[in-house]
């Protein structure tokens, strides 16, 4: 029994561990002809340059409609692979191996002045052939990770829609754009029973953003809240997320940011089993609420960055299913220290604290985790890029009886 | 190895991409519409093709350069074009800000005639769509040349050798303020520097740069963010941008771009200028308020000034380090430093060798 358990953990872990979905757009470094690093503090995580330009339609700042669309220019299109060894070891058992670790292609561009569109096709590499083609019904063989389209300052900067399957904005600290490869921000992937919202998650739906020169940024959204699966409620739903930047820079790079989040959802109890819709949703009911609250802070001291998120979440009694008279609460977060130097960020160096914070009548999943890596990039091409990763990781989960693993993984991230 | 057949699509998605051509030329700066179209790559200059309407011959040319250094074009027979954009200064001047006549101090930097021609707009503002335009400004600006048009006009009409000379280009003794503005552009379109440590290294002399000016032409092509102004062969977009310079006056700050578009979002922008040549002619800003390319790196490091509510919002702090600001400021003082002896030997005329 306790093989399988530790079989069963380890499956989880190296799922956990396997890179989320990661973005950087090297065809705009292509149409630009300009060098990773000028939205990047280095590929994948972005300056208050890029942070700019993304809250900004993937327009330049204060230069809309004064660059080629993507008529105009070479095919949108990049890919990011990452691709390496890793070594994993728990209290019991060890394995390492070559991997695949990620792939993805990814197609932005302006479309006109003000309207602007994301693609990332992620396709299924770590699966059995078997699931692609299988007779069992599993056919899918890749997932739109996100698509949506951008309608930028629709009253100035403080007006700005995205539709579609998007990363929504209270993502402040991008599991997809953080240097970490193997190990992403544990909060963000912890689920709860009966709960099918996975913070991290890509969702589908409207979300309006705004950005002032006084610093405040906010984004407020209407989502399915599960992931890109067909709605299975009537019920919509929905979150706000606010920050404020002090100094100069949007907090990236320079200036200190605080910010808090809000996220308010409906889980059906009850799930008729069928599909109602033509388009595959259903009709759950019984619907049960759920929230996710917290805070960021992000602080700047030269080229160092301090990243901290602190969250809460808590389950509607009737979806837990340890307690039923209790609803189900957590808390959690992570700091996480980046340093980039030497010429160009050409390295860089980040530590890492998770930790989750289950009731105390599941304290199995209480856990805590550390990882460091290091990144160092090769060489100054414009839209190619390679970096050597190694990035380590020591997670303990258990209250009274710690279960211990160890990962260490070795990748090229390649993005072009 | 079959069950990998779905990727094949978006190999086949790459083709496009790898076979778009990185390296065909550069479209001539004055035949685009440079507002309309993004961020170009940096790499060496295009020839300039003069406009339709004023085309370039060798006797033209002349003649400009004549009037270019001709100080009689000015009300009291001092000021000169080259008096504030002296070929010994990076086709500028000493600076901060200009003299004209009476000794009288303007309140904006002298732009640097040589690469002017690849400019869509001219000054600092704008406000000339041409060289053309440009060159009959400063002469009737009351602290620039102090004349007026006319005349000017009656001046030049009064001198036979300038009436031999402009009936030979332009075939009528009847000189006009568009001719002698005609001429000194066609003069300006032969200032352009072409021959770099930087343009030798884009055509592949890879000795051509230093260690340590490849480095800056990285950080100036990244993390520096000079390229989000500073692109394309001529290391200008032709726009204009409040860099947070800390103004002349701060009681009355010049208003820049604003005063010609009433737009809002001009006030406190100035054109960018050329990188090119840049260590010929310091101080830099619009106002000269830098003295040293250290400065501006620093500025620019800094984000700009504190509290300038209008502040490009291209410009946030940049984290350089000591390095880096190296790098950056030797790939611009040496690498971008042209060695075109054409440009760099062009010698002030004589007032005795002028037209009687």
């Amino acid at each position: 029994m306790k093989r399988l358990s530790v079989f069963v953990l380890t499956l989880i872990f190296l799922d956990l561990a396997l890179p989320v979905d990661s973005q950087a757009i090297p065809a705009f470094a292509r149409k630009y002809g300009q060098n990773c690093n000028m939205c990047h503090v280095a590929f994948t995580k972005l300056n208050d340059y890029g942070q700019r330009f993304r809250d900004n339609g993937y327009q330049v700042a204060g230069q809309e409609g004064k660059e080629s669309n993507v008529i105009g220019i070479a095919p949108p299109l990049s890919l990011r692979l990452v691709l390496g060894y890793s070594a994993y070891i728990n209290d019991v058992a060890s394995t390492s191996g070559f991997g695949l670790y990620g792939f993805d292609l990814l197609a932005a561009g302006v479309l006109h002045k003000n309207v602007s569109f994301l693609l990332i096709y992620t396709p299924r590499i770590d699966s059995p052939a078997s699931q692609y083609f299988g007779d069992s019904g599993a056919s899918q063989i890749g997932s739109l990770e996100s698509v949506s389209l951008v309608f930028s300052n629709l009253v100035n900067t403080a007006l700005n829609i995205r539709v579609g399957r998007f990363e929504p904005g209270y993502h402040v600290f991008s599991s997809k754009r953080s240097f970490y490869l193997f190990e992403p921000y544990e909060i963000y992937t912890f689920t709860t029973r009966n709960n099918s919202y996975v913070f991290d998650d890509n969702q589908i739906g409207i979300e309006a953003t705004g950005h002032y020169p006084i610093g405040f940024k906010y984004a407020l959204g209407v989502v399915n809240g599960n992931g890109a699966n067909p709605d299975n409620n009537v019920n919509k739903d929905i979150y706000l997320n606010v920050v404020q930047t002090f100094g100069k820079g949007d907090g990236q790079t320079a200036g200190q940011r605080i910010g808090a989040f809000g996220y308010l959802g409906w889980q059906p109890l009850d799930l008729p089993g069928t599909v109602i819709s033509p388009t595959g949703e259903t009709n759950g009911g019984d619907n049960k609420s759920f929230y996710r609250i917290g805070g960021t802070a992000s602080f700047n001291l030269r080229t160092l960055n301090l990243q901290v998120l602190y969250m809460m979440g808590s389950d509607d009694k009737a979806l837990n299913s340890l307690d039923s008279t209790k609803n189900y609460e957590y808390s959690g977060g992570f700091a996480e220290l980046d340093y980039a130097g030497l010429l160009n960020n050409r390295l860089v160096a980040s530590v890492l604290y998770n930790w989750i914070t289950p009731p105390s009548y599941d304290s199995e999943r209480q856990m805590m985790a550390y990882s460091a890596l290091l990144r160092c990039y090769t060489g100054d091409w414009t839209a190619v890029n390679v970096a050597f990763h190694v990035e380590f990781t020591h997670r303990e989960t258990g209250k009274d009886v710690k279960y211990k693993e160890n990962m260490i993984g070795l990748a090229l991230d390649f993005g072009f | 190895m079959r069950d990998l057949k779905f990727l094949f699509p978006f190999l086949l998605l790459l083709i496009p991409v790898l076979s778009y051509p990185q390296d065909q030329p550069a479209t001539p700066i004055t035949t685009v519409d440079v507002h309309s179209i993004g961020p170009q790559k940096l790499g060496y200059l295009p020839p300039i093709i003069a406009p339709p309407n004023n085309p370039q011959s060798a006797a033209k040319i002349q003649l400009g350069k004549m009037l270019y250094f001709d100080t009689r074009l000015s009300k009291d027979n001092t000021i000169s074009c080259a008096t504030c954009h002296d070929p010994s200064m990076g086709w500028s001047d000493a600076g901060p800000t200009s003299s004209g006549i009476d000794k009288q101090k303007g309140g904006r930097r002298a732009p640097p005639v040589s690469n002017a021609a690849y400019c869509p707009l001219q000054f600092w503002d704008g406000r000339a769509p041409t060289l053309e335009e440009q060159a009959k400004g400063p002469i009737q600006n009351p602290i620039e040349m102090g004349n007026t048009h006319e005349v000017m006009i009656r001046t030049v009409n009064d001198i036979p050798g300038y009436v031999a000379k402009f009936e030979d280009v332009f075939g009528t003794p009847t000189i006009t303020v568009d001719m002698v503005a005609d001429a000194i552009a066609a003069f300006e379109r032969t200032v352009v520097t072409t021959d770099s440590p930087f343009d030798r290294y884009v055509k592949g002399a890879d000795q051509a740069l230093t260690p340590l000016e490849k480095k800056g032409l990285e950080i100036f092509n990244g993390k520096g963010h000079c390229t989000a102004c500073h692109w394309s062969a001529h290391f200008s977009d032709g726009r204009f941008h409040n860099l947070g310079v800390t103004p002349t006056d701060p009681a009355k700050p010049d208003e820049g771009r604003y005063a010609i578009t009433n737009n809002p979002a001009d006030r406190g922008a100035f054109k960018t200028p050329t990188i090119r040549d840049v260590a010929l002619r310091p101080p830099y800003m619009h106002n000269g308020s830098e003295k040293t390319l250290e400065d501006v790196v620093d500025l620019y490091d800094r984000g700009g000034r504190v509290g300038d509510p209008n502040l490009d919002p291209l410009i946030v702090p940049l984290g350089l380090t000591k390095n880096e600001k190296k790098a950056l400021v030797a790939f611009m003082t040496r690498a971008m430093t042209s060695l075109n002896p054409e440009v760099a030997d062009v010698k002030p005329i004589p007032a005795s060798d002028f037209p009687k």
